[in-house]
């Protein structure tokens, strides 16, 4: 019987019986006469279902099998890394590093479309002044929109991207651990699901930042919430080992540190943060929902707790994610940049070390989000000068992009374009980040709208521009066929002339102390809202375009060859798509990765010399 | 035992994907890398931890608060001696199995299920004899989630060197392959570590 | 075929040019829409810093943009670009020109800071106390409690913030001051108010459905004025936010 092989069916199965338990026990141990709180039969609920899902799944079952002793079946651990052709493996434990990147890409854009969903009521509501869909939902599905999109933002590049193309472009076959890799994955779908349905558990109005003491408030939604992000928090940290162990200790021969791709490095800084940072937050996460559930204190008050608390432990990850959100879509940048212009890239030992720093330094910045939180005074001006200097390193990737581009022989295809709206993007964002900076500028902006511009400009112009520009570039060694080059531009002009006109004039908006978060607003700043939200949905339609390309060509578009790009870098020696063992023969290296500027007609064959 | 060590010797290496290219020690090392770095991951959950205890504590009146008491050293103190007994023995079951000691390794191993054992039940007994709970305010909060918290990790350690014990007691453990006897030792000195400072902060402090 | 000198020398006068006329467009303006106190002023004056500085870092990129995106093009042309990795002179004035530009940006910023905060004395004093979703201001000197902010122009005024539920933010942008309201843990402002007047305040930090209506009054009026209308205080506010977070009648 189909639902009694490891696979989707059962999954759902499992998470159902482990919702059942869960939930079921709890309520018989309320009517025997226990006192039990609705959030606690949530939470074990959800526990329960998880762990029914991913044992469903088969996901547990070779450690099972080692931990008992008994012999692996080792056909079967063939097997799962899936055959080539079969669809079925997308939809199952595969430990195929290239299924898994799939399938974290497509899961994160269909949860960047729902989260631009929420997005698109939010600006209905904000088109014109007075409320229309009501503070109350305003609130819910602004919360919702944050915390969708942070997680798009957090693992699209780094487990879709990074995943289908490190190893290759390291010269291995697959990751340090592939069983943890489907992990990793497999730990996303049941969070998201839960967020997605938290309106149904009455939402949380709390944003994405969750601050104490107002998601302390009853709310069954805010909990849902909380639990989702501890478990991405968790298949975060197992991608994270995956990735360093992979990287440090499964290059190809030939392939030292500073021949890597620059991907590659800014994905390991990634990592890095990825996993020093994230415990953290969980550790706030679970303070918290403790204090909701099992009566602790840490953030209440008027029993000891402290408020602010919450903040500096939050904010310790919460900047650094920032850097997990931006570091991959920098790397995807810098990666495609040379490639366009035909040219190395420019300063690229300046750009590994400025990653570094940048990671580094992100530890030291996070109190900027609470300069007016009432923290001690004599913080703010040590994080002042951190934040600042912290512009530095991260100016050298302006630096390396733009030096690769200047002399060199730009080829305008859509990846290309991206690079460029990229470099106005991040710039905007870079230069308003000052403002925020700036302790006595913050002052007027911190909440208002001009800190969303902000925030906007750096993620989707970092983060979702690196996406684009990097699944453009990849497209044909991912599925084996081009991408339709007219759509790809069609989809660039829009989304970019749209995404400007939307978030442009949020910082005008900002500084006419419009305030974030917020349902309504006073009439004067009723056109600038109308004119913001139509372009808004310009956005949205620019993604359907996108959304329409990848589908139709993947199906019917021209077989691409295995390096339309006459690229040097090892992914595009192989086949498109490439062999499911990646190479016949693990290469050997003996040059860098962008070592454009020979000869036309010279074959361009990187390094890779079997 | 030949045969024995044949199975082991391709599952161990083929644990991980199958292709065969990589050979048993870089699984080896791989993995014990992945294990040092997992610990890392946990160490800042503690720090977490840990600072809210700090800041909390810092900023109250005094400490412990009105209406609680300094826990009781005893107990705690005999359960610092049994973990640290504990990881003297769990090295020595390291050093057993590099020679090739399997009956050493299982013995060193038994007897730090034991200790481990009884750490558990010492704490469980002070838990149910110190007279505040959870909710007893911010000196519940930090005391019972820090303490809980490690406890966790103690019963997890204690589930994995009870899965190693029953690899070897099948044989699938010997010189060559021994992987997991060394990750749980990390982790097990990491457990300790933490019940360290915990005591130093929480107990003594 | 132009030198690569050539194309350098090009981009640069447009920079400059850009740069100039940018500089010259922004130098005077005020960003902040209403400057009502001291310390609106002095953040008004990083502003314009702020903006006039980034202009040519702006012009920086866009015009290596435009230039490369005009006169770079491959055309057709299949040939790889010049082998150039780097310049260890460009990348040693990059990095030097903008660590010194972040230095004295924080140094600006520091003075600026410190010049707000300014002495720790006052001449008037406010309890300001926030709940979900209203303000209240008591006034120790006179016992008077009320709904709205009055305090007196020119001299330096201490606002302690308390909440009673949730974070709430107190911001008056006219005055360019905000500190949020914590439960447990009172905030201070310091802010001398220099145009008398009525200006609008707002809650600045997400505290429930009731945000979006957490407006406040500002009243700034010479002393006598202000002592008159502590005499004759308002009258007593017992009226609670209904639950669904719209104003309450007045």
């Amino acid at each position: 019987m189909k639902a009694l092989k490891p696979g989707l069916t059962r999954a759902v199965l499992g998470a159902a019986i482990g919702a059942g338990v869960g939930v079921g026990s709890l309520a018989l141990a309320s009517t025997a006469g226990l006192l039990i709180e609705d959030g606690q039969i949530l939470g074990l609920g959800y526990l329960l279902a998880l762990i029914g899902f991913l044992f469903g799944l088969g996901a547990f079952r070779f450690w099972l099998t080692w931990a008992a002793g008994r012999e692996i079946n080792v056909a079967e651990e063939h097997a799962a890394h899936g055959t080539s052709g079969d669809w079925r493996r997308y939809i199952r434990f595969t430990t195929d590093h290239k299924v898994i990147g799939v399938q974290y890409l497509v899961s994160a854009f269909l949860l960047f479309l729902t989260a631009g969903t929420f997005a698109m009521l939010m600006r209905v509501e904000l088109a014109q002044p007075g409320l229309l869909l009501g503070k109350e939902a305003y609130n819910q599905i602004m919360s919702t929109h944050g915390a969708m999109m942070i997680t798009v933002a957090l693992i699209s590049i780094i487990g879709g991207l990074g995943n289908f193309l490190v190893p290759i472009m390291i010269g291995a076959r697959d990751m340090a651990f592939p069983k943890t890799n489907a992990l990793s994955y497999w730990l996303l779908p049941l969070p998201i699901l839960l967020v997605a349905v938290n309106p149904l558990l009455g939402g949380f109005d709390s944003g994405w930042t969750a601050y104490p003491p107002l998601s302390q408030q009853a709310n069954l939604g805010q909990q849902a919430y909380l639990m989702a992000f501890v478990t991405v928090g968790i298949s975060s940290i197992l991608s994270a080992i995956n990735f360093l162990v992979t990287v440090f200790r499964m290059r190809a021969p030939g392939m030292s540190l500073m021949r890597m791709p620059i991907f590659v490095w800014a994905l390991t800084v990634t990592a890095t943060l990825m996993l020093v940072a994230t415990s953290v937050v969980a550790g706030a996460f679970t303070m918290l929902l403790f204090d909701r559930v099992l009566g602790t204190s840490f953030f209440r008050a008027s029993r000891g707790g402290d408020v602010i608390l919450f903040q500096h432990l939050f904010w310790f990850y919460s900047h650094p994610a920032v850097y997990i959100m931006g570091l991959p879509g920098l790397g995807a940048i810098l990666e495609v940049v040379p490639v366009f212009a035909r040219k190395p890239l420019f300063a690229y030992p300046l750009a590994v070390l400025s990653f570094i720093t940048i990671g580094v330094l992100s530890f030291m910045v996070w109190a900027h989000h609470m300069f007016v939180s009432g923290m001690a005074e004599f913080f703010h001006i040590p994080i002042m000068l951190t934040t600042e200097l912290i512009s530095v390193p991260t100016g050298i990737v302006f630096l390396a992009a733009l030096g690769t581009i200047w002399m060199g022989k730009l080829h305008f295809k859509t990846p290309m374009l991206w690079v460029f709206g990229f470099i106005w993007a991040f710039l905007i964002g870079g230069i308003t980040g000052v403002y925020l900076a700036d302790v006595p500028t913050d002052i007027a902006l911190s909440d208002t709208y001009f800190v969303v511009a902000h925030f906007h400009y750096t993620i989707v112009g970092g983060t979702i521009f690196g996406l684009f520009a990097g699944t453009y570039y990849w497209f044909p060694k991912i599925t084996g066929r081009m991408y339709n080059e007219r759509l790809g531009q069609l989809h660039f002009w829009w989304f970019t002339l749209a995404f400007n006109a939307t978030f442009l004039p949020m910082f005008w908006l900002g500084i006419e102390d419009m305030r974030r978060r917020v349902a309504d607003y006073p009439a004067a700043l009723g056109g600038v809202n109308l004119f913001v939200s139509i372009a808004a949905f310009n956005i949205f339609l620019s993604v359907a375009v996108f959304v329409f390309n990848m589908v139709w060509s993947w199906r019917r578009g021209p077989k691409a060859a295995a390096n339309p790009w006459r690229a040097h870098t090892l992914e595009w020696q192989v086949a498109s798509p490439p062999p499911i063992q990646n190479f016949d023969e693990i290469p050997t290296v003996s040059a860098g990765p962008y070592e454009y500027g020979g000869p036309v007609g010279a074959p361009a064959e990187g390094r890779a010399t079997p | 035992m030949t045969a024995h060590a044949g199975r082991a010797d391709r599952h161990e290496h083929l644990d991980h994907m199958g292709f065969g290219e990589q050979d048993p020690h870089e699984a080896r090392s791989n993995m014990l890398l992945g294990v040092r770095l997992g610990i890392l991951s946990e160490v800042m959950l503690f720090g977490a931890l840990f600072a809210a205890y700090f800041v909390i504590r810092s900023e109250s009146g005094g400490w412990p608060p009105e209406g609680h008491e300094r826990p009781e050293l005893l107990l705690p103190g005999l359960n610092t001696l049994l973990l640290l007994s504990s990881s003297v023995t769990m090295q020595w079951a390291v050093r057993a199995i590099g020679r090739g000691e399997v009956a050493a390794m299982r013995r060193a191993l038994r007897v730090t299920l034991l200790l481990g054992s009884i750490f558990i039940v010492v704490q469980g007994y002070e838990f149910a004899t110190n007279g505040f709970g959870l909710d007893a305010g911010v000196f519940g909060s930090t005391f019972y989630t820090l303490t809980g918290f490690h406890g966790a990790h103690v019963l997890a350690g204690l589930g994995f060197m009870a899965i190693v014990a029953t690899r070897a007691r099948r044989g699938l453990i010997s010189a060559e392959h021994h992987t997991a006897v060394e990750a749980a030792s990390y982790y097990w000195h990491f457990v300790d570590a933490v019940w360290v400072v915990l005591f130093s902060t929480l107990y003594v402090l | 075929m132009i030198s690569s000198r050539r194309h350098a020398w090009i981009a640069a006068a447009a920079w400059t040019v850009l740069s100039i006329l940018g500089i010259v467009l922004v130098a005077g303006i005020q960003v902040l829409p209403v400057i009502a106190s001291r310390e609106a002023e002095i953040e008004n004056s990083a502003f314009v810093l702020l903006t006039v500085l980034s202009v040519p870092v702006l012009m920086f990129v866009v015009v290596g943009l435009a230039y490369s995106a005009l006169r770079f093009r491959a055309n057709g042309d299949l040939e790889d670009g010049p082998p150039i990795h780097g310049s260890r002179g460009f990348q040693a004035v990059w990095l030097s020109v903008s660590f010194v530009l972040v230095i004295g940006l924080f140094g600006y910023g520091a003075i600026g800071l410190i010049d707000i905060r300014g002495a720790q004395v006052s001449d008037f004093e406010v309890q300001v106390r926030a709940e979900q979703w209203a303000w209240h201001f008591e006034y120790p000197s006179a016992g008077v409690k009320s709904k709205e902010l009055h305090i007196p122009v020119g001299e330096r005024v201490h606002l302690v913030i308390n909440s009673d539920d949730v974070i709430h933010s107190f911001w008056v942008p006219a005055f360019g001051i905000k500190q949020d309201a914590v439960p447990g843990h009172p905030t201070q402002i310091y802010v001398t108010a220099t145009v008398a007047g009525t200006y609008p305040g707002l809650c600045a930090e997400l505290c429930g459905f009731g945000h979006t209506d957490m407006h406040l009054t500002v009243v700034v009026s010479d002393r006598s004025a202000l002592e008159d209308w502590l005499n004759h205080p308002p009258p007593p506010d017992d009226s609670q936010p209904p639950p669904d977070g719209s104003e309450p009648p007045r």
